[in-house]
Order: structure tokens, then sequence, then C-alpha cells
């Protein structure tokens, strides 16, 4: 099982944090089936969008292999989008 | 039993810091972040502090901006701010204001006059302008950020690496972003962001800046959580072919307080 830390803004798509998958794309296609319309906040055409960071465990996994980073078993993955307000 | 208020772990407190009293912060934007970030730097003993926006005190803005009472609603919010702020300051501080939003034509002038730029503004455009003019002018800017219940806080070098770009590309497109008034923001949680803000600020301003690390606090599970910030080669910022090196209008056209992904 991998824990997604999913921020409070797109929690409005989401109820629960933990699902499964072998890579960072199928943790973001299971949270898709699950919550539609998510991947498209995370992701476009290109990967990971320019105002989103995705860390895996506490690497940023643009930095890893992407969306085929491979996760194990209890890794936590944070989403971080870019936010303004206060 | 003493009646001290002494710290009892006898810390010295920074207020004593002698090198405080000679520096300047500019705090942009007087909201959630801006009023306590601000209370923060003139309570430490900071020599200069001013703060910019343009904006009044709206009701709604209350259970967050801890410098504003009931009284203040409809005041600018500078004269608001300065009036609440000068209680706090000792002889030889000043707290100024300067009445205006960081615009591509007067950002690069405005920073330049400071030791470090906190920036909590509550729009994509005012955050990426201040991250280039603070790089185009090597000044040390700290980025802060809430909305909800999650708050984002990070310390970026002069002229440094990794840069706000490195992190966010650029300005998200208006169909991924929703406004502040739909998504809201939780009162404490923005202070706690305010109060970090004016940590980090103070570590610049005595010279050792906790540069690269993105702090982010999720105020549902009451956890901060600090992750390493690696600059990216490709930034039109700081990379290896920077893209930006003046501030051009079309560059910062974005929905006002607008929420990314």
């Amino acid at each position: 099982m991998i824990t997604v830390r999913i921020p409070t803004p797109l929690r409005t798509l989401t109820g629960g944090n933990e699902v499964n998958g072998a890579t960072l794309r199928e943790v973001i296609e299971t949270l898709e089936k699950q919550h539609p319309g998510i991947k498209d906040r995370l992701l476009d055409e290109k990967g990971v969008r320019r105002f989103v960071n995705i860390y895996v465990g506490d690497e940023d996994a643009r930095f890893l292999d992407g969306l085929e980073t491979k996760l194990t078993a209890g890794t936590e993955i944070s989403i971080v989008p870019a936010i303004a307000g206060g | 039993m003493s009646t001290s208020r002494a710290d009892p772990l006898a810390l010295p407190p920074l207020a004593a810091e002698p090198a405080l009293a000679q520096k300047s912060a500019l705090v942009v934007g007087a909201g959630g972040l801006g009023c306590p970030a601000a209370l923060a730097l003139v309570r430490a003993g900071v020599g200069r502090v001013v703060l910019a926006d343009d904006d009044r005190v709206d009701e709604t803005n209350l259970h967050r901006q801890i410098l504003f009472s009931d009284a203040d609603v409809g005041r600018d919010k500078l004269t608001a701010a300065v009036t609440a702020l000068s209680r706090f300051a000792h002889a030889g501080q000043r707290v100024d204001a300067v009445r205006t939003r960081l615009l591509p034509d007067n950002a690069r002038e405005l920073v330049r006059d400071f030791d470090v730029v906190l920036e909590g503004a509550d729009n994509f455009a005012t955050k990426f302008l201040s991250a280039d003019a603070c790089h185009l002018e090597a000044r040390p800017v700290v980025h802060g950020a809430a909305v909800r219940f999650r708050a984002t806080v990070w310390c970026v070098t002069p002229g440094g690496q990794p840069c706000y770009r490195c992190l966010f590309e650029d300005i998200p497109s208006d169909d991924a972003s929703q406004t502040c008034a739909e998504a809201g923001v939780m009162g404490p949680v923005v202070g706690l962001a305010g109060a970090l803000m004016a940590e980090l600020a103070l570590d610049a301003l005595l010279g050792s800046p906790r540069a690269g690390r993105l702090f982010s606090y999720d105020g549902l599970r009451d956890r901060l959580r600090e992750v390493p910030v690696s600059p990216r080669s490709g930034c039109a910022l700081c990379g290896d072919d920077p893209k930006i090196s003046e501030l051009r209008e079309l560059c910062y056209i974005a929905p006002d307080c607008a929420l990314g992904a």
C-alpha cells in the first residue's frame, strides 16, 4: 500500500489517501479511477504539470524516474502544488 | 518563585542581536502572512520594516490578519498595519509603508533597497514577479503561501539556486485554478506560516539562510514537513541558460488569488 499525501486543496476531489501501485504513474491512474479529475490536475500531455511537484519520500519525482519511478510498500508520496493565498 | 519573564532556557533574545537593528525587510502583502511576519520582525528588532500593499481591510480578513480589528474594516491596510506595528517598535526602529502592489515597472527598484524580502502575496503574478525581481537584484526572498489547511514556506538566497521557478516553472493556467474565496483559509495555519517566514527571514538577515528546503504544513494532521528543493538546470530564471533578464509585463498576467492544481 502506498500512502499519498494529498494536499487539502485537492481533497475536494479525493476522500482517502492510500492506494496501490508499482509506479508513480500507476498510483495516479488508480487515484483517477477513484477520484475522476485528479489526474488532469496533476498531469498534462508532457507529464507532471509545471506548477505541481510530486515527491516520492523526500525526493522530487522529477529527479528520480518521473512517472515511471518505482514504489515500494509504505512509500509516501507528497503532492506539492503551487498555492497562492494568505 | 521568580517573577522574571526571562526565557528559562536563557536563550539570548534575538532582539538583543545588534546586527538586526541595521537590517531592513520588505513585506509584500499585508495579509494573513504579512501581518504575523511583520509583527515578528518588528519585535525581533529589525531596524526597518516596510509593508507593500494597496488593499483595504475587509471583514473577511479579520480571522487571520492579526494586525486589524473590527474598527479597521474599510480602512486602507497600510495605515492600519503601520499604526498597529508602531506600538511594538523600539526607539530607532522604523515601520513604513509603500502604497502599491509590486508591479513589473517598480519591482526591481523596490526590492533593491532591502536586505530581505518576504513575499506573502495572494496571487501568482506577484509571487513570480517577486521571485524574478529578487533574483535579478540578488536579494534573498522568503516565499509563503497558505490555502485551506495547507501552507508552504521557503527561502531563496540572493541570486540563488534553487529559485521559485525551479519549483514552480510558470504561472498556473486559469483552468487549473480556483479562487481563494472558493478555497478559504484557516487562520492559525496562515499565522504559523507567517511566523515561519519571519524566522527564515531572520536567518537570512543574520547571514545563515536556510535555503533549498521547502517547509509545508498540513493543518489537518498538524504535521510540518521539510523536503529538499533541487536546482533545475533548465530553469528560466537561474538555470544554465536563463531566459529572464528583465521584468516584462506580459509575463505576469494571471487571475488574482489563484490556486494551482
